[in-house]
């Protein structure tokens, strides 16, 4: 079967996606007040050296979010 | 007085602002329950009159997740609080207008009067970007102001139209909400009006959300709260994003209507530098070569200065020493006080310098990618991507460095950061390293490469890596956190730094610490002082009796006679019985009492620790020389007279490879600095933390300690 949506950690470096929902509501409370919401384009910059972080663009901002943040964004597939 | 709160998001130049409107004219204010300092400054404005300024935590909403944000809306809910505001200073930046908006239309539902000030007029200009605030103005209906908290630009302005707002409070004509109640929210609030007379309906629901913590509700309140939560099905998470997101819907239609933006960020220059700095194999290198530039200038930079104090100071104490009457009131002044005042000023320098580079870091946006990229690395063992530059730091100086760990959000990240840099081998640890590793172990070549002086001292500096990192990570098991701990963080576009924040910051860190902990650093002095001075009874003028008997039997010089009396006074003093009476439980370390005074008097500094040796050995005179960081033959006299060391008792010699190892692994690892201690106190706002530091370090250094002794 195959999956309706991925998650921003999904995303290769340098590929966008609309963000579709939050499976965390207590992160989605700090994501939307970030500018972080369904609708917005997520762009993947890179993941961080050691990894578990990731640097992504949402509309000219820049955010660094942690592996279970990023995985709490779910992306259209 | 009037208040004015100043509130922003986190990066929208609300501390530059700040600074513009106070100048020096500000002081670091305490929120009375919370660790996180909050700035206030008083403003003077052109009609004369005037007004506090409180610096709020910079905060995306009023739905807080860390404890400084809370601060901003458990003020704001409580119109009881002593600094409830009488206005507030809205500061946005005018790039990313949209993001700053929903923490605006949250407060302007308050129903207190607010100023906008739109903020970085220059480069928005530059940027393409135009803003209608006349009309920006009649839709919030707030005035709006163009400033530039860099250049200053509009900021007279930006004064008088606050001050007219104080003095002539605005009607209360406010245009509509920019987010409309669910029924149940509608509910909600009219009942907390019911219970708590909360008039303003945002207010009574901001209440409901946060009853099970904000500070001000008592206990009966939060019971009927959660009875009105519980009975009405309020689900508290699931509301505040409808409210984020309908909050959207309704102000970005006015951004597009009201702001040109160009349709691409042009600026790409942060991309560009980005891809090298955060890049996974250039950018942890980058990392660690700046840092070590910090390092060394801390440690190159601070000598200078360092060496001045110390010696202006020496100079001025042994002119006191000569021209002042003899007497324990003289050496109160000169070997009590002006002591403990060189040994707060010894520290301004090398706060001065890592705060001047740490802001200018901070200031530029580099800090952020710092802690994007060492995030994982530092959360394993119960830290945060900031606690590198405190760890790094630690290694010129523990004082400054835990003074760096203000900016670590999460508070147990920051109290584990703070507990553990002192395991760091800080600068003051040399002189002993020295000493100790000269006395006992051989310069020989192993392998015909490696010197096994040079690999036992780099063995002590991993040594305290290995301890700050371990007790990192068991601290983290044993304080489970309570608060949900959020990386989401912005980068910032990079930017030339602000150099009156830097100065400011510089300027705030240095009188904190000679007030803050500088005073408790003087009274601990002049208690040490006090305890090698003065002895039991009549104990101490019978030594220097002796002394002069034993002189004049010897035929010895006058330095030799000083030596001397230095030596029995303080075999005789308080400190010399406290060094006699621990010898039982120090013996197992492989110690007899002499180190046990040297232990205690050390507490004043690590370095003091070769000068008490070198008074107990009748070398007194040649003290300097010894804890200076060349090989002076002092240093080899010094060796020479411990290898003669003999205990009392069975006549075993001292030091041996075992008892000087194990000294070396007691120093790397006990809290033996009251500097520290005293900034610890300071930072933690209580005695209880650098009480356990000290217990914890000195257990597991005696422990150690006696390990290193058993074992060799």
């Amino acid at each position: 079967m195959q999956r309706r949506f991925r998650t921003v950690p999904d995303l290769k470096a340098h590929e966008s996606a609309e963000a579709i929902a939050f499976s965390d509501p207590a992160l989605a409370g700090k994501l939307t007040a970030m500018g972080v919401r369904p609708g917005t384009i997520i762009e993947m910059v890179r993941k961080a050296p050691f990894g578990q972080a990731y640097y992504i663009k949402v509309e000219g901002i820049r955010l660094a979010l942690r592996e279970e943040e990023a995985a709490s964004i779910m992306v259209e597939a | 007085m009037y208040r004015v709160a100043l509130v922003g998001n986190p990066n929208s130049g609300k501390s530059t602002v700040f600074n513009q409107l106070t100048g020096l004219r500000q002081k670091t204010g305490n929120f009375p329950g919370v660790t996180v300092d909050v700035k206030e400054g008083k403003i003077q404005f052109p009609g004369k009159t005037e007004a506090i300024l409180t610096d709020l935590p910079g905060t995306y909403s009023l739905y807080p997740t860390s404890s400084d944000e809370r601060i901003v809306a458990s003020l704001l809910t409580d119109p009881k609080h002593p600094r409830f505001p009488d206005a507030i200073l809205y500061v946005a930046d005018a790039h990313h207008l949209e993001k700053h908006l929903l923490l605006l239309t949250q407060i302007l539902d308050l129903d207190i009067p607010v100023m906008f000030a739109l903020n970085m007029a220059d480069t928005a200009a530059e940027l393409g970007i135009k803003v209608n605030t006349a009309k920006l103005s009649e839709r919030l209906g707030v005035p709006v102001v163009f400033v530039s908290g860099r250049t200053g630009e509009n900021i007279p302005k930006l004064l008088a139209d606050l001050e007219k707002m104080l003095t002539t409070p605005p009607p209360v004509s406010r245009v509509e909400s920019f987010y409309a109640f669910t029924e149940t929210e509608k509910q909600i609030a009219e009942a907390v009006r019911l219970n708590l007379g909360t008039e303003n309906k945002y207010r009574a629901l901001l209440i409901a959300h946060h009853h099970h913590w904000l500070p001000f509700l008592q206990a009966q309140d939060r019971d009927t709260l959660s009875t009105i939560v519980e009975t009405k099905q309020f689900q508290s998470l699931r509301s505040q994003v409808d409210e984020t997101l309908d909050r959207y819907d309704n102000f970005t239609p006015l951004v597009q209507e009201n702001v040109q933006q160009p349709s691409v960020f042009p600026n790409t220059n942060t991309d560009r530098i980005d891809a090298i700095l955060t890049h996974r194999v250039a950018g942890p290198i980058i990392f660690f070569g700046v840092m070590l530039l910090i390092f060394q200038a801390i440690f190159d930079l601070s000598v200078y200065p360092m060496d001045w104090i110390d010696g202006g100071f020496s100079y001025l104490n042994d002119a006191l020493k000569t021209n002042l009457p003899a007497g324990w009131l003289s050496e109160l002044l000169t070997d009590g006080i002006l002591t403990g005042l060189s040994g707060i000023l010894v520290f301004v320098p090398q706060i001065a310098i890592l705060f001047l580079l740490i802001t200018i870091l901070e200031e530029v946006g580099y800090m952020s990618r710092v802690v994007f990229m060492f995030d994982k690395t530092m959360r394993r063992v119960g830290m945060n991507g900031r606690s590198v530059i405190a760890l790094i730091g630690g290694g010129a100086c523990a004082v400054p460095a835990i003074m760096s760990t203000r900016t670590i959000g999460n508070w147990q990240e920051r109290l584990i950061t703070t507990m553990v840099t002192p395991f760091i081998s800080c600068s003051a640890r040399i002189p002993v390293y020295l000493v100790l590793i000269g006395l006992a172990v051989p310069a020989v070549k192993i392998g015909g490469f490696i010197n096994a002086q040079t690999l036992v001292f780099g063995a002590m500096y991993a040594l305290g890596v290995i301890a700050a990192f371990a007790s990192g990570w068991a601290m983290k098991k044993w304080l489970h956190s309570r608060e949900h701990s959020f990386l989401v963080i912005e980068l910032p576009e990079y930017r030339i730094p602000h150099w009156k924040n830097v100065w400011l910051t510089v300027w705030e860190k240095v009188s904190a610490f000679v007030v803050g902990a500088g005073k408790i650093i003087l009274i601990v002095s002049i208690g040490l002082w006090g305890l090698a001075r003065f002895g039991p009874g009549d104990a101490v003028s019978k030594a220097e009796q002796q002394a002069r008997a034993e002189a004049l039997a010897s035929g010895a010089d006058s330095t030799q006679l000083h030596d001397l009396l230095a030596h029995h006074r303080l075999e005789a003093s308080y400190a010399g019985q406290m060094g006699k009476f621990i010898e039982p439980v120090i013996r197992p370390l492989g110690y007899d009492w002499k180190i046990g005074i040297a232990l205690l008097t050390s507490f004043a500094a690590r370095e003091v620790f070769t000068g008490t040796l070198a008074v107990l050995y009748n070398m007194g005179s040649a003290e300097s020389d010894i804890s200076s960081r060349e090989e002076t033959q002092a240093k080899v006299t010094m060796r020479a007279k411990m290898k003669n060391e003999k205990f009392s008792d069975n006549g075993l010699p001292v030091y041996t490879l075992g008892s000087a190892l194990s000294l070396l692994v007691f120093y790397a690892l006990a809290m033996q600095c009251m500097s520290t201690l005293a900034v610890v106190r300071r930072e933690t706002g209580s005695w209880k933390w650098p009480f356990f530091q000290f217990m914890f370090m000195g257990i597991l250094a005696y422990c150690g300690a006696w390990l290193v002794n058993f074992l060799f």
